[in-house]
């Protein structure tokens, strides 16, 4: 972005604090200069900037959360009757796999991560993440990675073995299509964007609080979103060389998964479940962290028991390791290996009812933070109760479903075995059918209501829930640098107790208004840092990451493909490296004279 | 202005999640409902055990849904009883605590405790269906996309007749009802699962591996399966059924299965339908002591043929009343329902009257044979076999002719 200089002659009552020479760039080494367009496209292409980030990341998991929609539209069209033949069997397995995928890894994951991004530094008072381009980084690799993934719909045919793709069902003799290729290897691809965004969240946490803010006095979003920074860190690697054999055992002919050479297939389900079930956690932890988060300020209470929640949370950081094997109680792994039931339809459950709604609960609750606007209040509870409505019409009957003894997968049911009672496989399969819809109807309400009824919504007050934590100390949007003032943080719910005090006495407790939001705002502004550095835009991650696909695409088709991939990969990091620190100072307009703007504009190149 | 957007906002908000609470009670409540009864005549019902290893896990799961229903009543009254309770109604600001440390330790022992009251009879449970110390008949299941294999290897202590000679049947697990059977399970291609809902959960069955299964029906009668590991295109087609008959019903059986070859008589449909059956079946399925022209055994060899290795024995295909990985009945609809609604008393002698002519589904079995792929999903595409060494998964298309398929039905009808 830009460095921003204030004038030292402000009105301000701190004196500015003495420093060191301003980093002032210069054109003496790099190859390239760095963008520095504040509008149109590039603004985005190259931004470092973790709430255009985080922006964009929302805006392609919900685009992938609607293909994920469609994908499960498809899928209970197919099962509202019996012998259905909207799919045929192989289209039927492509549907389930990708729409699982898609909405586990392209639409949960990354929408949490959209609000990890833009939340996180805000909360802890920061003005940016802690590696900058690696943030954008991480984005483009899970962009181009998702698109990779979906292109195999158009080269041949989906992935067709599960979201879990059980081996050996996934090699190629049982699954001959590219499908599998493209699964492994775009998993792949969006594993480095998580394990990236991991680390730089993880670090932003640790290293870049605001003065005073202890980690117990971290607003409990940034914890839960700490706590599954962390599970990412440690469950994609292992997934990562799940996928990796799968790759040999595909593309190489390795034989890691071939019972004919020795191998014992239960060996993916046990890399898999290591991975996959902290990611139930990765899943669910950002949305505890939001609900957790809105509750407290429409209570105007602290949530309760913070220290005890945070605890439990990081202890799911740690539990979640240790009981991989429930999701193979079916496997044969000894004494502790029986089925009951189906327990899959209660998992979608939890993870819609768990996840999504509270993802959407973010939505509505920081919308006017992030777009200076609060979404439309009626549309919104339309959109809320066909959602609840649709969610429940969709996923009770499915527990109905799975106890009539109707597995999972299954592209056709038969009349022959769906009985005649209440409880018959015909009615309740046709209810989750007219629940999906009831749902799709609900999130397309969500959309309306975000791209066009939004548009003539009144501009919001800054603080429109009265809220209690530091991402509101700032204006709606904020500012590209965050905070005019770096905060000092003297407690959780920080803004809370700055905008109110308990001049109650003894064990009685009375809380004044001593100032509005506007006002604590206004007064940050007043005393604004003197000198504001932030970090530059840069070429290097979107083409670094352009990269990536091209190396897949090689290791299905083409080896040139992936030498191509390589070299992008390689000169993208060569450039990374070598790029100048920070934009030219000639980049940038002068400041305005008369000291009424006080900050160096960026020029409109 | 400001204020009077806010008191509006934080109000419908503090509404929107009563309303949210009060979903999840109707909820709790319908879940309720769904515990107290069960379908009529669903055939996978996990809610009705005929076998005492389900209605164990049938005691079990009702005794945590009991549990998890109280459990959730309340937990949900209470947050129901707290929104309500606490709603704004322009109080001032609340104290501002923190939480209270008893209830906090309060509320993560209670859910300790419980978990472990209900961890007691889950272990129980779980080593009572490990239990393979007293069963008395063994049957070998192999899965194999997309049907099952049933093997009874030679055992003198199933049953006082005992198993003389191997077995080697599909479709249908036929096994004496009220004995502890074993069954010995693995797979030939991907992961498949054995669930038989009514007799006991699953169980997957993996290559390589052999995993162990108790099955035991307290009455003759015949029980529904399904395979329940996702195994690829025709996952919804595998299907398999329990079949339990009296004592000397399984020995009737079992002494039938092991009945010497009798071979068509010379002349008839029939006949022709043996050397149509040589032409283009025997290569894979076998027909136990069907001779060649020169009198020589012949040994169908599926290996070559199919990519996993095996083809569905037929030697008494006409005593079984499924075909094709039990997707399609071999019986007609008013014939099946005669056998699936049986008392336990008359049920032997109409599953062991098997299938004749007059209830033959012959409607199926014809379109099967006629053009098999189109019924049934399979990889049977003959230019499209190169990841597979040029073998078939599943049966492929035959270009047989309506007289050929004519004379099939007739020699398959004598198989039994």
């Amino acid at each position: 972005m830009a460095i921003i200089e204030r004038p030292a002659d402000t009105t301000t009552t701190v004196a500015p604090v003495e420093e060191a020479a301003p980093v002032t760039a210069t054109s003496s080494y790099g190859y390239l200069r760095r963008p520095v367009e504040s509008t149109g496209w590039r603004s985005w292409a190259f931004t470092v900037d973790h709430k255009k980030i985080g922006i964009m990341y929302g805006v392609v998991a919900m685009f992938f959360f609607i293909v994920g929609g469609l994908e499960a539209g498809l899928i209970r069209l197919q099962l509202a009757g019996p012998e259905g033949t909207v799919l045929s069997a192989d289209k039927y397995n492509q549907m389930f796999t990708m729409h699982a995928t898609t909405m586990v890894f392209l639409f949960v994951m990354p929408m949490a991560a959209a609000f990890a991004n833009y939340f996180i530094p805000l909360q802890i008072g920061a003005r940016d993440v802690a590696f900058p381009r690696m943030n954008a980084l991480s984005f483009w690799v899970f962009l181009f990675g998702g698109i990779f993934l979906n292109t195999s719909w158009f080269l041949g045919g989906a992935a067709d073995g599960g979201w879990f793709m059980y081996a050996p069902n996934s090699d190629v003799p049982f699954s001959p299509t590219n499908g599998v290729d493209f699964w492994a290897l775009g998993l792949q691809i969006t594993g480095i964007a998580s394990l990236v965004g991991a680390i730089n969240l993880i670090t932003t946490v640790l290293n870049m609080r605001a003065p005073g803010m202890s980690l117990m006095k971290m607003p409990i979003f940034t914890w839960m979103a700490f706590v599954t920074q962390m599970l990412l860190l440690f469950a994609i690697p292992v997934i990562t060389v799940a996928l990796f054999l799968l790759m040999f055992q595909r593309s190489y002919d390795a034989t890691f998964f071939s019972v004919e050479a020795g191998a014992d297939p239960l060996l993916w389900q046990h890399l898999f479940w290591i991975f996959g079930h902290p990611e139930v956690y990765i899943i669910v932890l950002p949305s505890f962290g939001i609900v957790s988060e809105v509750l407290p300020v429409f209570s105007k209470k602290p949530l309760f028991g913070y220290t005890f929640v945070v605890f439990s949370g990081a202890a799911i950081g740690f539990v979640g390791w240790g009981v991989w094997a429930h999701h193979m109680f079916a496997s044969g792994l000894g004494p502790v290996s029986v089925a009951v039931f189906s327990v899959a339809p209660l998992a979608i459950d939890v993870i819609f009812g768990g996840a999504v709604l509270g993802l959407f609960a973010g939505m509505y609750y920081w919308w006017p933070k992030v777009f200076g606007k609060t979404l439309s209040e009626s549309w919104g509870k339309w959109n809320f109760w066909l959602m609840i409505i649709g969610m429940n019409l969709t996923f009770g009957p499915m527990h109905i479903i799975g106890l009539q003894g109707q597995p999972r997968r299954m592209y056709q049911w038969t009349e022959n075995r769906a009985g005649e009672g209440f409880f018959n496989l015909g009615m309740w399969n046709l209810v989750a059918t007219i629940g999906t819809f009831v749902l799709i109807v609900g999130v397309a309400l969500f959309f309306i209501n975000a791209i066009w009824i939004h548009r003539r919504q009144p501009v919001a007050p800054l603080d429109p829930w009265d809220a209690r934590t530091l991402e509101w100390l700032t204006t709606n949007p904020p500012k590209p640098h965050n905070f005019d003032r770096t905060p000092t943080v003297h407690a959780l719910d920080e803004v809370f107790h700055r905008k109110y005090e308990d001049v109650g006495e003894g064990d009685s407790h009375e809380y004044v208004q001593r100032s509005t939001l506007d006002e604590l705002v206004l007064e940050e502004e007043a005393q604004a840092d003197a000198h504001i550095h932030l970090p530059a835009p840069s070429y290097w991650p979107i083409v670094l990451a352009f990269g990536l696909p091209i190396m897949a695409y090689g290791v299905i088709y083409t080896t040139w493909l992936i030498v191509l991939g390589a070299a992008i990969v390689v000169a993208a990091l060569f450039g990374w490296a070598l790029e100048p620190a920070d934009a030219e100072d000639a980049d940038f307009d002068p400041p305005a004279a008369g000291g009424e703007s006080t900050s160096k504009e960026l020029a409109n190149v | 202005m400001r204020d009077a957007m806010t008191t509006t906002s934080v109000e419908s908000v503090n509404s929107l999640s009563t309303r949210l609470r009060s979903a999840k009670v109707a909820a709790v409540a319908g879940l309720g409902v769904l515990l107290a009864g069960c379908a009529q005549n669903a055939a996978q019902d996990t809610f009705a055990p005929e076998g005492e290893n389900a209605e164990r896990i049938d005691g079990l799961t009702r005794l945590v849904f009991s549990i998890a229903g109280v459990v959730g009543v309340i937990t949900f009254s209470l947050i129901g009883w707290t929104v309500w309770r606490y709603r704004d109604r322009g109080q001032p600001i609340p104290e501002q605590s923190e939480g209270r440390k008893s209830l906090e330790i309060g509320l993560t022992i209670l859910p300790a405790l419980i978990l472990v009251g209900v961890a007691v009879p889950t272990v129980q449970t779980l080593s009572a269906l490990n239990k393979t110390s007293d069963t008395e008949c063994v049957v070998n299941v192999t899965g194999q996309q997309w049907w099952w294999e049933f093997d009874y290897p030679v055992q003198p202590g199933c049953l006082p007749g005992g198993i003389t000679e191997p077995i080697v049947t599909s479709g249908q697990m036929v096994i004496p009802a009220d004995t502890n059977v074993l069954i010995r399970g693995t797979s030939r291609d991907v992961i498949h699962s054995f669930w038989i809902p009514k007799l006991n959960g699953k169980r997957d069955m993996v290559p390589g591996r052999v995993h162990t299964l108790r099955m035991q029906a307290n009455q003759p009668g015949i029980y529904a399966g399904q395979c329940a590991e996702f195994c690829g295109l025709s996952h919804a087609n595998m299907r398999m059924e329990v079949v339990a008959l009296s004592d000397a019903g399984f020995q009737t059986w079992v002494d039938n299965q092991l009945e010497a070859y009798t071979p068509p008589e010379e002349g008839t449909l029939a006949a022709e339908g043996e050397q149509t059956f040589i032409a283009n079946c025997s290569r894979c399925h076998q027909v136990n002591g069907i001779l060649d022209t020169n009198g020589t055994p012949i040994v169908s060899r599926p290996d070559t043929q199919v990519y996993p290795g095996a083809a569905p024995n037929l030697t008494n295909l006409m005593t079984r009343n499924t075909f094709a990985g039990a997707m399609w009945d071999l019986i007609d609809d008013q014939r099946r329902e005669e056998v699936w609604e049986a008392s336990p008393e008359e049920f032997d002698e109409l599953y062991l009257a098997g299938v004749e002519d007059e209830w033959l589904n012959a409607v199926r079995l014809r379109a099967w044979l006629r053009n098999s792929p189109a019924e049934k999903a399979m990889y049977a595409d003959p230019t499209q076999l190169e990841p597979t060494d040029g073998r078939y998964r599943g049966m492929p298309y035959l270009a047989l002719s309506e007289d050929q398929i004519d004379q099939l039905i007739a020699y398959l009808l004598e198989r039994k």
